[in-house]
């Protein structure tokens, strides 16, 4: 796990390396800006926003090895949905206000311009960058399943055994 | 889910003994599927019995320490095709992990609160859900590998469990 970790971080230096830092690289904990007094986050923000992170990750890498393509695509695929669904969950508990939602300053920063996500060269670090962000994104949802009311709990456990399995299948 | 509002402790055991069936079933599919499969699979085959026995058995637990009648499992079950050979013991072991999947998924749906001193208090969350969790990663982890093993196009489903 902590290896798991430590592997996805460094994927994300590599990706700030590679001068994909343009406004707002996704941080692994954080939300975005707000100008006075913001409510709390949602414990489920994180997890949108690591799935928004797999999904480019699983395509450059999916565009970049082909030996891995098959898994990466279908990794993307799946962590779109996962992306999906917990926007909708984070929508419904707080709507975005009509009035402000156009220039909203809150969701739309991250997905509006999402930074190039660059896929390690080496094959083999492709794949073990691909299978330390499943450990991660594993571990992050099911770190939540106990903590929420059941029906995110439900759908943090079956994103949790998703993940779990493009693990098990990665060649 | 959409049941109608039993209290929160009577929609786990119910929720419980849901799985529990899963469970049974899937324990009866495995002997069936070892039927079919090939040297080179009776390990995955052997490996998810075991698996489900051991859930089965744990779950038996739970809800007889708590003064339920564990459900028994039934004499036979319907396959959703005919298994005479591989292909349809593939089919088999997919829905059968499909099937607990959802079962434990259901769980966690319906476990969110326990009634001060009521039954399963002792397997209150986080415990009940840990055990849901677990039991619903590692149906989904050996429906995929099944998928893989019927060189099914597509391997992984977004949500496992989910309606």
């Amino acid at each position: 796990m902590t290896v798991a970790r430590a592997v996805r971080r460094r994927v994300l230096a590599a990706a700030l390396g590679a001068g994909a830092l343009a406004l707002g690289v996704p941080p692994l904990a954080g939300c975005t800006p707000a100008q006075s007094t913001p409510p709390p986050p949602d414990p489920l923000e994180p997890v949108a926003e690591q799935a928004e992170i797999d999904v480019r990750l699983a395509t450059a890498v999916a565009a970049a090895h082909p030996d891995l393509a098959r898994s990466a695509a279908a990794l993307a695929s799946d962590r779109r949905q996962h992306a999906a669904a917990l926007r909708a969950e984070l929508r419904r508990v707080r709507p975005v206000p009509p009035a402000t939602a156009p220039s909203s300053t809150t969701a739309p920063a991250s997905t509006t311009a999402p930074p190039p996500v660059v896929a390690p060269l080496d094959p083999a670090d492709a794949r073990a960058t691909l299978a330390g962000a499943l450990q991660a994104a594993q571990d992050m949802a099911s770190a939540l399943v106990a903590a929420v009311p059941g029906h995110r709990g439900a759908l943090l456990a079956s994103i949790a055994a998703c993940c779990a399995s493009h693990q098990a299948l990665l060649p | 889910m959409s049941a109608p509002a039993p209290t929160p402790h009577r929609a786990t055991v119910a929720a419980l003994q849901d799985a529990l069936a899963t469970e049974h079933a899937a324990v009866w599919a495995y002997g069936l599927i070892s039927a079919f499969v090939p040297p080179e699979l009776t390990d995955q085959v052997d490996e998810a019995a075991t698996a489900h026995r051991a859930r089965r058995d744990a779950t038996e637990r739970i809800l007889s320490d708590t003064g339920v009648e564990p459900v028994p499992t039934e004499p036979a079950y319907r396959t959703p095709s005919p298994v005479i050979d591989l292909a349809g013991a593939l089919v088999l072991a997919v829905t059968a992990e499909g099937d607990t999947a959802a079962a434990w998924r259901a769980v966690i749906e319906n476990s969110g609160v326990i009634e001060n001193g009521g039954v399963l208090e002792r397997h209150a969350q986080p415990g009940l859900r840990t055990t849901a969790l677990d039991a619903l990663v590692g149906a989904a982890v050996r429906a995929s590998r099944w998928r893989s093993a019927a060189g099914a196009p597509v391997r992984t489903v977004p949500f496992p469990g989910a309606p």
